[in-house]
């Protein structure tokens, strides 16, 4: 890039629509949610709005619990991705192509589709129960529905993709020479995948599990649908202060709790990365 | 007057570290004209400030009397080839020569009778409907030439136009720009790090380093006799020792080799140099040759390593002044690592130079 | 270096990915209105009741309208960003750059609730209106990133050889950048649109009495019923989408940018 006359006005020009756009539709927005979670109605600045929120119980519990669940569906999602995209960048240009594009259409089709999907197979008449009453392992439905475990199925079904693009790209960019290489200095095919091919894609793996971690603490379509207002995380608490008990302050400091949880995941996970380089 | 001008042209990047201060250059008529040096010596900037893409902090462009300094590019009459083609890949190279005469609305007969004459120059009318796509790298520069020359532009300027071709083809287009440019002779500015490219191509070439010139010659002066260190080096002269002055006859001079004086040209930037001044010697590889054992005159040394080359072999040899590269008939006597040999210098060719350095203070 | 034990785990992540589509397919045929599996008999009430349910109807219309005009609200300012980011160096690019990168950072529902307390004070602007500008909003990650890709694979000289040869820098823009952006507008549209047409979160709080977008509608239906209607519009929505991507794909070639 070469320096241009007059390159300010122009630079001034062509950005300026679209950042005060963002500045006024979306940046105040953050800021105006921001010191509502600081000042009560009457005025002054007060912190009370998170000291109520980290001395709840029940908020306690929800936070940890959606930590709990990104965490797991996290792990979930790495194993689940890992062997099978390492296969998938191996795989000849035209069957991996269309391998991508089935895991590439999921993320096509919105949330509540998606979670509808769970509702039939762990329903108390759903596929699992159908399955385990006529196969005579129980005799009544077991409750699925509602509990953390549905959960994290639904968020795993929902961020899976979101772990295998990140993951092939980076495992695609490993030359094979590499891992010939490796063998015939003596690593059997494990050591070769641990030591070669893991330390070489963790650049995908990082950005993989950043995206599922946030997706999943911040996602709310899918524990609304199998959490409901029995098995909270934060974002449906945040829904239930707002429109169910019209605590608005409440609300703001989960939002605000949410964004700085998402941050310094991003934060973390990225000086993580730059130190590795 | 030169038909393209450069005066006092200062640019800077950055505040206060100018990769130009007040470079001045003319080009004649006709002429072309390298700029040489190593990457960041400011002959891309200098090239840049002339098409109007980088607007210089002080100075002036004048072309053929006109001042160019606060005309936007698109107002210069100034053709320009990219290292990287920078061909339209939209569009047919038919249509990629036409672009510029379409600009300066030339009727559409003329566009077709222009460009199909461009494209002959360059041997390409038959690929006039083919996308850039579709052509090798050497074909798409020449498409590049056919579209800055065929608006008969002023002045032409070319930014490494070579340097994304494989070697061989090097060869080819060096001949065939130059052609072209003899034959609608057209005033040129080459911009290359390349020493033989510039030496092959040009009528005179400029040395550059840290955005000066460090000389100014046709290609033969410049090889013969560089004037600083750093153009010897650039030339290709591959050994050097710094040795003193012990007598200054007419234009030569005197320094030991060896125990045995021998007689230099010289070039100075600092005036005559004087009896007891430290002369830096530069000479190639193959301005001297190797006798076996050690002569009594003569620079005695030891052969280090030897590779072979062909019909040449080349010898490092380690000698009380250092280490000197030394390239043989690989026809004559072989020496083998050990080798205890004499270096005997053909100073017909050498040169000592006195740069800034030595300048007393 | 590939064992069976890693086309075990292919088949594991593709039933993960693909199952739950099939068994929605599977569902929304059967006859029995609780959920059970397997569906027993076969139907097509549950698409009749799609089209029969005006929510839906209208939810489609709103979503369709809201993502057209969002995304392409979100390019006609989002391409000179991505340009200005690609063709200058300048100080501030860090800072821009995060600044149109940071609605992809935010947590979708905070964004929506953010947005509706901040704009009912802006005065009393119509629903869609306030979808309209939470959308444009949210979108300018992704037409800034895949804009800037595509801007970045275009060789910057390319407009210098045209200026040199006596276009206007608008012009040169005009007749040499933008006719090389088209995969790139078409990929950051298509990504765009999807992204907007999709959206539960942001939508959910922005949504006001009879404006509602689809997804939300089929989000509030699920609150009350629990039959398999979701699960016939679902199917129609993956026909949906494969046929936009497809149409995409046949007229603008995507594959070779996404």
């Amino acid at each position: 890039m070469i320096r241009r006359p007059n390159q300010n006005r122009s630079i001034i020009v062509l950005v300026a629509p679209a950042f005060i756009f963002v500045l006024v539709f979306f940046v105040l927005p953050l800021i105006f949610l921001l010191s509502q979670s600081v000042l009560p109605g009457d005025g002054g600045f007060t912190l009370t709005g998170y000291a109520d929120f980290f001395e709840s119980r029940v908020s306690r519990i929800v936070y940890l619990r959606t930590l709990k669940i990104g965490l797991i569906v996290t792990g979930i999602s790495v194993l689940m991705s890992y062997p099978a995209a390492f296969l998938l960048a191996r795989m000849p240009a035209r069957r991996r192509s269309f391998l991508m594009l089935l895991v590439i259409l999921p993320l096509m089709t919105n949330a509540v589709a998606r979670t509808f999907a769970w509702l039939i197979i762990l329903g108390k008449r759903g596929m699992i129960n159908q399955t385990l009453m006529s196969l005579g392992l129980v005799e009544t439905p077991v409750r699925f529905m509602y509990t953390e475990t549905a959960i994290v199925l639904g968020l795993t079904q929902l961020f899976l993709p979101l772990m295998v693009l990140p993951l092939v790209s980076a495992m695609e960019n490993i030359p094979d020479d590499v891992l010939e290489a490796a063998r015939s200095l003596g690593a059997n095919r494990l050591t070769t995948f641990v030591r070669i091919v893991v330390p070489l894609s963790s650049d995908g793996l990082v950005l993989g599990a950043t995206l599922v971690f946030t997706g999943s603490v911040t996602a709310f379509v899918t524990p609304a649908i199998l959490g409901g207002s029995r098995l909270l995380m934060m974002s449906t608490l945040l829904r239930q202060k707002s429109v169910a008990i019209f605590d608005q302050q409440a609300a703001a400091v989960i939002a605000v709790v949410m964004i700085l949880t998402t941050l310094a995941v991003n934060l973390l996970l990225r000086v993580g990365r730059v130190r590795q380089v | 007057m030169p038909h393209l001008e450069i005066h006092d042209l200062t640019v800077s990047y950055v505040k206060d570290q100018p990769t130009l201060e007040r470079f001045n250059l003319g080009v004649e008529q006709g002429e072309l004209l390298s700029l040489l040096g190593p990457s960041g010596c400011g002959k891309t900037t200098t090239l840049r400030s002339v098409a109007g893409f980088i607007q210089p902090d002080a100075g002036r462009i004048v072309i053929d009397g006109r001042d160019y300094t606060r005309l936007p590019p698109n107002q210069r009459d100034i053709g320009l080839v990219f290292q990287s083609y920078a061909l339209f890949p939209h569009l047919s190279v038919f249509d990629n020569v036409a672009f510029g005469l379409r600009m300066r609305r030339v009727s559409r007969n003329k566009v077709r009778s222009r460009v199909t004459t461009a494209l002959e120059m360059v041997g390409l009318e038959a690929f006039a409907k083919r996308r850039p796509a579709q052509l090798s790298g050497g074909q798409q520069q020449r498409v590049a030439l056919a579209r800055a020359t065929v608006i008969e532009p002023q002045v032409l300027l070319l930014d490494e136009p070579l340097s994304n071709l494989d070697a061989r083809l090097r060869v080819d287009m060096r001949q065939e720009i130059r052609r072209l440019q003899q034959q609608l002779g057209i005033t040129t500015l080459y911009v290359t790090h390349d020493q033989v490219e510039a030496m092959s191509i040009s009528d005179r070439v400029v040395v550059m380093n840290q955005g000066e010139i460090e000389q100014i010659g046709t290609p033969e002066s410049i090889f013969a006799a560089p004037e600083t260190a750093f153009v010897a080096d650039f030339m290709g002269f591959d050994n050097h020792f710094s040795a003193a002055v012990i007598a200054l006859r007419d234009s030569k001079l005197t320094v030991e080799w060896g125990g045995a004086p021998i007689e230099l040209r010289w070039r100075s930037k600092i005036g005559s140099p004087q009896i007891g001044d430290r002369a830096e010697v530069f000479f190639r590889a193959d301005d001297a040759s190797l006798t076996a054992g050690r002569d009594a005159h003569g620079l005695a040394g030891e052969v280090i390593l030897s590779t072979f080359h062909g019909t040449e072999l080349r010898y490092l040899v380690d000698t009380e002044i250092g280490e000197f590269s030394i390239m043989q008939d690989s026809a004559s006597e072989r020496y083998a690592p050990g080798a205890a040999v004499t270096v005997q210098p053909h100073t017909g060719k050498w040169i000592a130079i006195f740069g800034e350095r030595e300048q007393p203070a | 270096m590939v064992s069976r034990w890693m086309y075990i785990s292919l088949v594991i992540l593709y039933s993960f990915l693909i199952g739950p589509f099939i068994i929605i397919f599977m569902a929304s045929f059967g006859a029995n209105a609780n959920l059970a599996f397997p569906p027993q008999g076969f139907t097509l009430d549950w698409f009749a009741n799609v089209f029969e349910r005006s929510q839906f109807i209208d939810g489609f219309w709103v979503s369709l309208r809201l993502g057209l005009l969002a995304t392409i609200a979100s390019l006609i300012m989002g391409i000179p960003v991505a340009y200005a980011l690609t063709r200058f160096q300048f100080a501030a690019a860090g800072l821009v750059e995060t600044v149109f990168s940071a609605p992809i950072l935010v947590p979708g529902l905070v964004i929506g609730f953010a947005m509706l307390k901040f704009y009912v004070r802006l005065g009393d602007l119509n629903v869609l209106t306030v979808l309209f500008i939470g959308h444009t909003a949210i979108l300018f990650p992704y037409s800034v990133r895949v804009i800037s890709a595509s801007l970045r694979n275009l060789d910057p000289n390319v407009e210098d050889a045209a200026i040199s040869l006596g276009a206007s820098r608008l012009r040169g823009f005009l007749l040499v950048v933008l006719p090389n952006m088209q995969a790139g507008i078409a990929a950051a549209f298509v990504l765009g649109f999807i992204t907007s047409f999709n959206n539960v979160p942001v939508s959910l709080f922005l949504s006001g009495p009879g404006v509602t977008t689809l997804p939300v509608a089929m989000f509030s239906y699920l609150e009350y019923h629990f039959d398999p209607t979701i699960g016939a519009l679902s199917t129609l929505l993956v026909i949906f989408t494969i046929a936009l991507v497809q149409t995409a794909e046949r007229l603008l070639g995507l594959s070779q940018f996404v």
